[in-house]
């Protein structure tokens, strides 16, 4: 491969120095305030420190209100870890259901599932609030993790993908070794389909991590916020306890970071399993 | 498998039966048990779509089709009951000129922010997977970090570098003899465009990049050859293999951006601009809380769900041509 | 299909509880559900409190402590943007609310309309009234019902940073024609007296009381709204002359922006309410020692006009199984004196208590305005509110309605009456749409 010129090397790192100036700049924002308190926040140049004490600070969000923050944390990690987990098992098997076994009303069964990808996830979370009220799920665990095992559009990269991946001949031949339909998806089945798995994964896991709005309308105790409902109750009050503003700022950073490091790391997943079956539309 | 066949892997539906093995299995026997075993990996997922999508959309359509009365002296103390309502709650949402006007926003934002979210996220794949490029890794992990902040942190952290008096941005920006107000009337949409341009490019563009990786190297080797420079061998090979993608996330593009909430949301203290009914999905959430009228959200929820699926198919539809196979 | 049997279920249980209540409400009994349960002696129960009031645990464990059988627990709810209240009328609706909530009185008519909250005067809450700050217990009265305990009010005054206004050669404004000379004057040395905050609906409202404004009125069977009327023009007139001479900034106040200008100086003054101090102090920490309070400013020369902004009651919800229970804590939360010292101490406002505290005691910033015994100026303040005025069902939605139709305003220079009379008829509107009975004051 012949190296391509040197204004064409110099072109496009300049272009890619700027796209990234734009995506860190918010970043590297965020990493500065995190290490001020609320006067700084307010008083000082943004992009730069002022009185940095960035472990006195963070670790004040972790203590403030007997750790609550520490809390709102293993409930983020709880509702995405449980809730993704199940997700791309049930996703799984449904996916492999449609792709693999012809029966009356399979396609009807898929555009229906395909409709629930359209569908605007704000606009079912109050009537589910009441749906869930009835069964008194409202204001428990269940009532952000249930929601969250759903991923129709799991479903969909799985059917694919398992159309495209998992060979009928090899399904026959296990049929003929005697293995029962269910054996054969948990071995051969989800064996075959990882990739997509991975993807379904991180998919529904940044999913219900990200989601703001289900939260929001479930829980009214506390204790069982994930953190970024929590950290909206603290912006909501840091008008009359401004140290609030510094907590928040704080907690921001906090949340974002395990989230980034964990993208970073399963960057070559999101491609796979992306390449593989997910653009096959 | 093969990586060639990228943009149609599935076997024609036809196929599938004759590519059976004849062995002296009946026909019959064996869809039973298919059917069985299909039903088994299904119900659990279907159980809970029926939960949390089917019922509650159900739930909200009985809503949107009735009302709230009150009796009694002033209505204080007196009992609500729910009467049919036929379709008033839908002429009322749509005699709605806020919630009008909003639905035109969010479209007017997809127009702009959505084709070049998609053109930017292209133009960094390509000159990520180009030969000129260094520092890969880098560069792709910087663009999808913030895919990994979620939008209310998002625009809490934008929001502070929007605020005049305490923006950076504006503070430099003065220094430069510019005055900029990204929460202005005028401004304050596009402010909002780019926090979704700013979490979402990145993501975008991965997607892209998994699709020119699925790519066989010779066909780009070949290209060379026959002395195909860099843009032609973008602008000629690699944007039309991409073009799943490129289809892929445009749907889903629409589909967030009509459901623009979280980060008006949060801008909304910060910018006297943004009004209750700023975007559908705002409105709807303001009449649902605010308004203690949950039946006139519905409806707005459920108009909301039919744009957001006529769209997606529409654009399908239109991008598509002959390929397009979701069944 | 399969979702019928929930579906049928959700609204079989609305119906349900729909029908029993109006059973409740023929037998001549006040509107209530069930006969209340009244706790065994010795018998140990929980009750829920949603609130948002930093620091409430502090009075709430002391409750605990003190009355080991009633064990409250409360529950912090976020106020971001009315979410509270959100939650609770969903919560409501749904059949799982608190036992006990923190609700402003502007916005307890629109709890009555859900049913949301006891009737204390069924317990004989009424023996309680002079316990409390005359025209904040009427707030919570409507009819011959009493709806919810008094906590805290916020009577209103004007702050300003007395270094500067000395140094520009400025007093403290008696009348409003002199807030609007002041304003030119201070705009003269590059800042603003103060914002005009197209959506803070509240202060709006308060301002429009001082001029001797009803927004509501109760008439037999109907409601009357009455946003367009003569004191609330004055109130829209003189601050769409200031918006228009540019004399006043148009960001929203209690804001990042905001808190930017209170410390840089861009803003020295802020027509507020009591608890406004603990905000002051609390994010521009740098200021200290400068800011004092006026009353404020009045329509008629030598006039002694007030009103208030803000404040909060604790109210008993409907479902609650011991209300007998839930109205004792209540009634301590907001009389005892150690609580009330708890509750001062975390800057809630001004009480609605009579006793158990002195009026210095509420200094709790003194220092931050230069030794100033500034609740002095308050309390004043709070003993001369106007007592005719009344809040009414969907004030949320008028706030917001409000909010959007001066933020449209201040674009399209729309005139600001014209906004009093829009929000008025959409308001009419709106309770209709509740399916009241409203027309439009004239």
């Amino acid at each position: 491969m012949t190296t391509p010129p040197l204004r064409h090397r110099i072109l496009t790192a300049s272009l890619l120095t700027v796209a990234a100036l734009y995506f860190l700049t918010p970043v590297y924002w965020l990493a500065v305030s995190a290490t001020k308190n609320t006067a700084d926040l307010f008083g000082t140049f943004g992009f730069w420190f002022a009185h940095p004490h960035p472990l006195d600070r963070l670790g004040a969000v972790l203590t403030y209100d007997h750790g609550v923050y520490v809390r709102w944390f293993a409930n983020s990690l709880l509702y995405a870890g449980i809730g993704a987990t199940a997700a791309t098992l049930l996703a799984a098997a449904a996916g492999f259901a449609l792709a693999k076994y012809p029966f009356r009303g399979r396609e009807t069964v898929f555009r229906v599932v395909l409709a629930g990808v359209l569908l605007p996830g704000t606009a079912l979370a109050l009537p589910l609030y009441f749906l869930f009220s009835d069964l008194g799920l409202a204001d428990t665990y269940w009532a952000v993790l249930l929601p969250g095992t759903v991923s129709p559009f799991g479903v969909y990269l799985c059917r694919i993908y398992a159309t495209a991946a998992v060979p009928d001949a090899l399904l026959e031949a296990a049929r003929i070794d005697g293995a029962g339909e269910s054996r054969i998806f948990a071995t051969l089945g989800l064996r075959l389909m990882t990739p997509a798995l991975v993807t379904v994964f991180l998919f529904q896991f940044v999913h219900i991590w990200n989601n703001y709005f289900l939260p929001l309308v479930m829980l009214s105790d506390s204790r069982l916020y994930p953190v970024q409902l929590g950290l909206t109750t603290w912006t909501g009050y840091a008008d009359r306890h401004p140290v609030l503003y510094q907590y928040t700022v704080g907690g921001a950073l906090l949340s974002v970071v395990p989230l980034m490091i964990l993208m970073t790391v399963l960057q070559r997943y999101w491609r796979t399993g992306l390449a593989d079956g997910g653009l096959k539309a | 498998m093969s990586r060639t066949a990228v943009t149609r892997p599935r076997a024609p539906r036809a196929h599938a039966r004759p590519a059976r093995p004849p062995h002296g299995r009946r026909p019959g026997r064996t869809r039973t048990r298919h059917t069985r075993a299909a039903a088994v990996l299904l119900l659990p997922f279907l159980a809970l779509f029926v939960l949390c999508f089917l019922a509650p959309l159900g739930y909200a359509v009985y809503q949107s089709v009735h009302r709230t009365h009150r009796t009694g002296p002033l209505g204080l103390g007196g009992h609500p009951t729910e009467t049919f309502a036929g379709l008033d709650n839908y002429a009322q949402a749509l005699g709605d000129p806020t919630f009008l006007s909003g639905f035109g926003r969010v479209l007017l934002f997809g127009a702009v922010q959505i084709p070049l979210m998609i053109v930017l996220a292209t133009a960094l794949a390509l000159l990520l997977e180009s030969a000129s490029a260094r520092g890969v890794p880098f560069f792709r992990t910087a663009f999808f970090l913030p895919y990994g902040v979620p939008g209310v942190i998002a625009s809490l952290l934008w929001g502070f570098l929007y605020v005049p008096g305490i923006s950076p941005l504006v503070e430099i920006a003065g220094h430069l003899g510019v005055q900029i107000d990204f929460l202005a009337r005028d401004t304050v949409l596009w402010s909002l465009a780019n926090i979704v341009t700013w979490q979402f490019t990145g993501y975008n563009m991965l997607v892209l990049i998994a699709q020119l990786k699925a790519v066989p190297p010779e066909l780009y080797e070949a290209a060379r050859i026959d002395g195909a420079n860099a843009w032609h061998l973008a602008r000629h090979i690699k944007i039309p293999l991409i073009r799943p993608a490129l289809v892929l996330t445009g749907v889903f593009s629409i589909i967030g951006t009509l459901q623009l909430f979280a980060e008006p949301m949060v801008l909304r203290p910060l910018a006297s601009a943004i009004d209750s009914g700023y975007t559908p999905n705002l409105h709807a959430y303001s009449e649902a809380f605010t308004g203690d009228n949950p039946h006139l959200a519905a409806a707005e929820a459920v108009l909301l769900a039919l744009v957001a699926c006529v769209l997606s198919f529409g654009f399908l539809r239109l991008t598509a041509g002959r390929g397009t196979d979701r069944g | 299909m399969i979702h019928r049997p929930l579906r049928r279920r959700t609204v079989l249980g609305t119906a349900a509880a729909a029908a029993t209540a109006p059973l409740a409400g023929c037998s001549g009994a006040a509107d209530r559900p069930a006969a209340p349960r009244r706790r065994k002696k010795g018998e140990k129960i929980q009750l829920s409190f949603w609130s948002w009031v930093p620091g409430i645990d502090r009075p709430v464990d002391l409750w605990n402590r003190t009355h080991p059988d009633v064990h409250v627990t409360v529950e912090k709810v976020s106020a971001v943007n009315g979410q509270q209240y959100a939650k609770m009328h969903a919560a409501i609706k749904a059949g799982n609310p608190p036992d006990l909530a923190q609700i402003e009185y502007p916005v307890i008519p629109s709890f009555l309309l859900d049913n949301g909250l006891y009737d204390l005067a069924t317990l004989d809450a009424a023996r309680h009234r002079t316990r409390f700050v005359g025209w904040q217990w009427q707030q919570s009265v409507f009819g011959d019902g009493i709806y919810a305990i008094p906590q805290a009010s916020g009577p209103m005054g004007l702050f300003y940073r007395h270094d500067l206004f000395r140094k520009w050669g400025l007093e403290p404004p008696e009348t409003w024609d002199a807030y609007e000379s002041a304003a030119a004057v201070i705009r003269k040395k590059g800042a603003w007296i103060d914002t005009f905050a197209p959506t803070n609906g509240n202060r709006f409202a308060g301002l429009a009381w001082q001029a001797g404004a009803t927004w509501y009125a109760a008439r037999g069977e109907t409601w009357t709204v009455h946003l367009d009327d003569t004191p609330t023009r004055r109130v829209a007139d003189h601050w769409e002359s200031l918006v228009k001479r540019k004399l006043v900034k148009t960001i929203p106040d209690r804001q990042n922006a905001w808190y930017k200008d209170i410390q840089t100086g861009a803003i020295p003054a802020w027509i507020g309410a009591s608890w406004g101090d603990a905000l002051l102090a609390g994010n521009a920490p740098a200021t200290a020692g400068k800011w004092r309070v006026a009353p404020l400013p009045q329509w008629r020369k030598g006039g002694d006009a007030q009103a208030n902004w803000g404040g909060s009651t604790t109210a008993v919800l409907a479902a609650a199984p011991y209300p007998e229970d839930a109205l004792e804590f209540a009634l301590w939360l907001n009389t005892d004196p150690k609580s009330v010292a708890l509750l001062i101490d975390g800057g809630y406002g001004f009480p609605g208590t009579v006793k158990g505290y002195a009026t210095t005691d509420l200094d709790v910033d003194r220092a931050f305005f230069g030794g100033q015994e500034y609740s002095k100026v308050f309390a004043d303040a709070g003993a001369h509110v106007d007592t005719a005025w009344k809040w009414g069902p969907g004030v949320d939605t008028l706030y917001q309605r409000l909010g959007d139709a001066f933020t449209r305003a201040l674009a399209d220079g729309t005139p600001f009456r014209s906004v009093l009379a829009d929000v008025q008829r959409a308001t009419v509107t709106d309770l209709r749409n509740k399916g009241l009975d409203a027309v439009s004051g004239t």
